[in-house]
């Protein structure tokens, strides 16, 4: 359960993953797909609260973050941070504005729809208008640039078409503009004459180039693989890719129905799925906020997926974040565990972890039952027999250190707080 | 003598004394990296590049003027420098005045101009130049960073500690490579395990359980490997700036700026010995569409004086000689001003470089104001030129493979004896050194 919360969402806290057990695997499954039936009114109430300013870098990467931290439908904010990530635009280009918010909207309502319908969405949304240079792309000097990228990087991958297929793609979508902030087709740059793209011959435009797409069977593969990896593990095997992208075509696109495959499927609970990836800087901040159950405006976030090499809304290129090893350096590790360190010692007014609050309703009154309980809550219960000693050990060594002159023993509160940084700093914590 | 890399890790442990007291914790990720790497290690000569950025896209027409050229104050009626507030250089060209501490290297014949610097088919987006600037490939099919990809270049048996350190907060995508993870350091205070506030003694004893964690985690677990080295790394890194930080002590008073104390903070990792081969800070706001002579007189000045500040700790500290800069900016601005007394994006600009081992004048040649594309300047020099020069004659790396193949001309702004290839045995270094120790005693080359 602590697995699928994590990938489907941003991990629970103690009363969600009680709720989630009480309701069983099959039920959790359907309430983190079928999200339009969850009232999120609570979410958008606090929001709206905030009086935050989208066209503002800062703002908007707040707003994000708090719907991650908050939101009752957490596979749709999952999904959300998945699109960002694949069909990218950045506010670095993008520019100050409502594009790069009304993105984020778009791909929020079109979380679990058809691939087709959020891809021609997509196409004239102004952020990628700006993002991938269709603005300039006119009948008499077509920009490659957004017919390139759909297939590279958007639907089949490199190696499936030809650099014929990329200009004549390009012509295909010439007129598809930009005017007064909004989408606009100018008529008089689309250029009306045939085209060939992957086999087929017509007086094309771009929503007909999206369609024909669809149908090649390497973008049901890619875009299976794609959410496969995202969910479970990378490099998944062939057989579940061909499954999934039988359900993709069968379903008439449908990112849901291969998202409910995905979820549903026992490759995603296999040993091979559990802590097979890194957590992003986003997965890592919300979810222990998430789990912790810690109350905040998000103004002490400010920055911290950032400086942990994501920052929200200007993804690394027009790929998006390579993810994986690449999340860790150095100075991203660093990060991590004072970000860690913040979250486990957090007795401040900004933001507050009750330790009793928390550990006393479990009866839990000494250090060494903390760590138990934080091992449960946090790492599903499972942290080597080695990891495990080392921490007694520790925590057996904090009364016995030599104290320099002027100082004392850690109190409780500081035993059990040192445990549960070392929780949330383990290396098991930052797999997702 | 060889070095093995046994007794590099006990030169540098004696460097962190804290480190000693964790003995044990390393052993497995120090067995696999011998394992890796094979025993044997050349010390390397410590040369050092330092990239300082001008993000936004500097004018590079009101920084070194072409004060004689009258098409110069014809395109410019309202934001061109006047001539008599100029600083000439020579007859033809100048600095902007704010540029006074440049003038002062100049007069010394450390600093080089690269005039008319650009690409072909220049890009006009921020984004799209700087990434073509920071793969060195206008192809855009680079992923990797052109000093990423110097990094890989180098003998993976060297310590990767610091091979490169970025000042700032992300990694600058020159700087980046999947195997040679760097440093990024905002501030000495902030790159350094924190322990809980109200419990400080207890920090030691937590970072120990932490290290041990990371040590004693199952080999097969999915990058256990990469985070226990990332750690080990990490850690060390910390360390030894933190140890550094508690002997450096800057020759000179840095400006209070953003780029002063970024560059003291190179200048700290550098004078201690870290082993930096490539430092990196930025400074932004060259973006100048509006009121450009209210910003950009002020950002040059702030370059200018903490560059010669740098410059002058490293002197004080006899590093100078090993130590290059150069500056960058993703594009030059448009020849014309705008309506709102400003400039818009542009393309070719003149970047810097300077310091002891650089023969001093300019170099490459001034596009011609009368023969513009666009309204804008033509490129007379490929800024890969630029990055052979200093891949091949400063760092001695193999500059064709690392810029994709492809043969740059190499220019002539280093002094002769720097230019020349290292050997890359210890007991040649020691030679070399002594022969930059009399170059410096020479007379300076004249500036021309």
């Amino acid at each position: 359960m602590g697995h699928l919360l994590r990938r489907a969402g941003f991990g629970a806290n103690q009363k969600e993953l009680d709720q989630f057990l009480s309701m069983g695997l099959p039920a959790t499954i359907d309430y983190l797909i079928e999200y339009e039936a969850v009232d999120d009114s609570a979410l958008e109430a606090k929001l709206s609260s905030l009086n935050l300013n989208p066209d503002r870098l800062a703002d908007l990467q707040r707003w994000w973050l708090l719907r991650m931290l908050y939101t009752k439908r957490p596979l749709q904010e999952k999904m959300v941070l998945f699109w960002h990530g694949l069909l990218t635009s950045a506010f670095s280009k993008v520019g100050q504005g409502p594009h790069m918010y009304n993105q984020n909207q778009l791909f929020r309502s079109n979380a679990l729809s058809r691939y087709d319908v959020l891809l021609k969405a997509v196409s004239r949304d102004p952020a990628m208008l700006i993002w991938l240079d269709s603005r300039s792309n006119i009948k008499a000097a077509p920009n490659e640039n957004f017919a390139r990228e759909l297939m590279e990087l958007f639907t089949t991958g490199i190696g499936h078409y030809t650099e014929t297929d990329v200009r004549e793609s390009a012509r295909s979508f010439t007129g598809w503009g930009l005017r007064q902030n909004a989408f606009s087709f100018n008529p008089a740059q689309h250029d009306t004459g045939a085209k060939t793209f992957l086999g087929k011959t017509g007086n094309f435009d771009g929503d007909d180039i999206i369609d024909i797409i669809m149908q090649q069977p390497a973008t049901a593969e890619f875009i299976s693989r794609k959410l496969f990896s995202f969910f479970a593990y990378d490099h998944p095997e062939p057989a579940i890719i061909s499954s999934l992208a039988r359900t993709f075509r069968e379903s008439n696109y449908s990112i849901k129905a291969v998202v409910r495959q995905i979820l549903s499927s026992p490759a995603f609970y296999s040993p091979k799925a559990y802590r097979a990836k890194i957590k992003s800087p986003a997965e890592l901040v919300a979810g222990t906020v998430r789990t912790l159950g810690l109350e905040t405006d998000g103004i002490i976030l400010r920055g911290v997926t950032d400086r942990m090499g994501q920052t929200l809304f200007n993804p690394f290129d027009v790929s998006g974040w390579a993810g994986g090893a690449t999340w860790i350096n150095s100075t991203t590790l660093i990060e991590r565990f004072n970000f860690m360190n913040r979250m486990a010692t957090a007795r401040g007014r900004a933001l507050e972890l009750n330790l009793r609050s928390m550990l006393i309703p479990q009866l839990i009154f000494a250090p060494a039952d903390a760590l138990e309980y934080f091992v449960a809550l946090l790492l599903d219960g499972n942290m080597p027999s080695q990891e495990k000693d080392i921490l007694l050990a520790f925590l057996k060594g904090l009364d016995s250190l030599p104290l320099p002159a002027g100082t004392r023993s850690p109190t409780e509160d500081e035993k059990s707080r040192s445990l549960l940084y070392l929780v949330l700093a383990s290396p098991d914590y930052q797999l997702a | 003598m060889r070095i093995t890399r046994r007794q590099m890790l006990k030169t540098s442990l004696a460097l962190v004394p804290t480190f000693s007291m964790l003995p044990a914790v390393f052993r497995r990720a120090v067995a696999a990296s011998l394992l890796e790497s094979g025993s044997n290690v050349s010390s390397a000569v410590d040369r050092t590049l330092i990239v300082v950025q001008m993000a936004g896209g500097n004018d590079g027409l009101n920084t070194v003027i072409p004060y004689a050229d009258g098409r110069y104050y014809d395109y410019r009626p309202k934001i061109a420098i006047p001539q008599e507030q100029v600083i000439p250089l020579n007859r033809e060209v100048g600095l902007n005045p704010a540029l006074a501490k440049f003038k002062a290297l100049w007069d010394e014949g450390i600093l080089a101009i690269v005039e008319g610097v650009g690409y072909p088919n220049q890009s006009y987006s921020h984004f799209e130049s700087m990434n073509i600037w920071q793969t060195a490939d206008p192809e855009k099919k680079q992923k990797e960073g052109w000093l990423g990809r110097y990094f890989d270049s180098l003998e993976s048996t060297q310590e990767t500690a610091f091979r490169g350190m970025a000042v700032g907060r992300i990694l600058p995508p020159e700087l980046s490579s999947p195997h040679a993870p760097i440093p990024i350091v905002e501030s000495v205070a902030l790159y350094q395990l924190q322990g809980d506030p109200s419990y400080q003694p207890g920090t030691q004893a937590r970072t120990e359980a932490l290290l041990k964690l990371y040590n004693s985690s199952p080999r097969e677990a999915p990058y256990a490997v990469l985070l226990e080295n990332t750690l080990e790394a990490a850690y060390k890194s910390s360390q030894a700036l933190q140890q550094a930080d508690k002997s450096y002590k800057a020759a000179v008073e840095y400006p209070d700026t953003p780029l002063g104390r970024g560059l003291r903070l190179l200048a700290e990792a550098v004078t201690s010995n870290l082993g930096v081969k490539v430092g990196h800070v930025t400074i932004g706001g060259f973006d100048t569409h509006a009121d450009q002579q209210k910003d950009q007189p002020r950002l040059l000045q702030t370059l200018s004086e903490a560059l010669y500040a740098f410059y002058q700790d490293l002197r004080g500290h006899g590093k100078d000689k090993d130590v290059l800069i150069m500056t960058w900016s993703e594009f030059g601005r448009r020849v014309k001003g705008n309506a709102s007394d400003g400039t818009d994006h542009g393309s070719a600009e003149p970047l810097f470089v300077l310091g002891t081992p650089v023969k001093g004048g300019l170099y490459g040649q001034r596009p011609d104001l009368g023969y513009l594309y666009q309204d804008n300047l033509r490129f007379t020099t490929d800024f890969r030129s630029v990055y052979a020069t200093v891949l091949s004659k400063w760092l001695n790396a193999p500059a064709v493979t690392i810029l994709g193949g492809k043969q740059f001309e190499e220019l002539p702004f280093l002094t002769p004896a720097q230019a020349r290839q290292l050997p890359q045995r210890p007991a040649h270094s020691l030679a070399l050194s002594f022969v930059n120790q009399r170059m410096k005693d020479s007379p300076k080359p004249r500036s021309p």
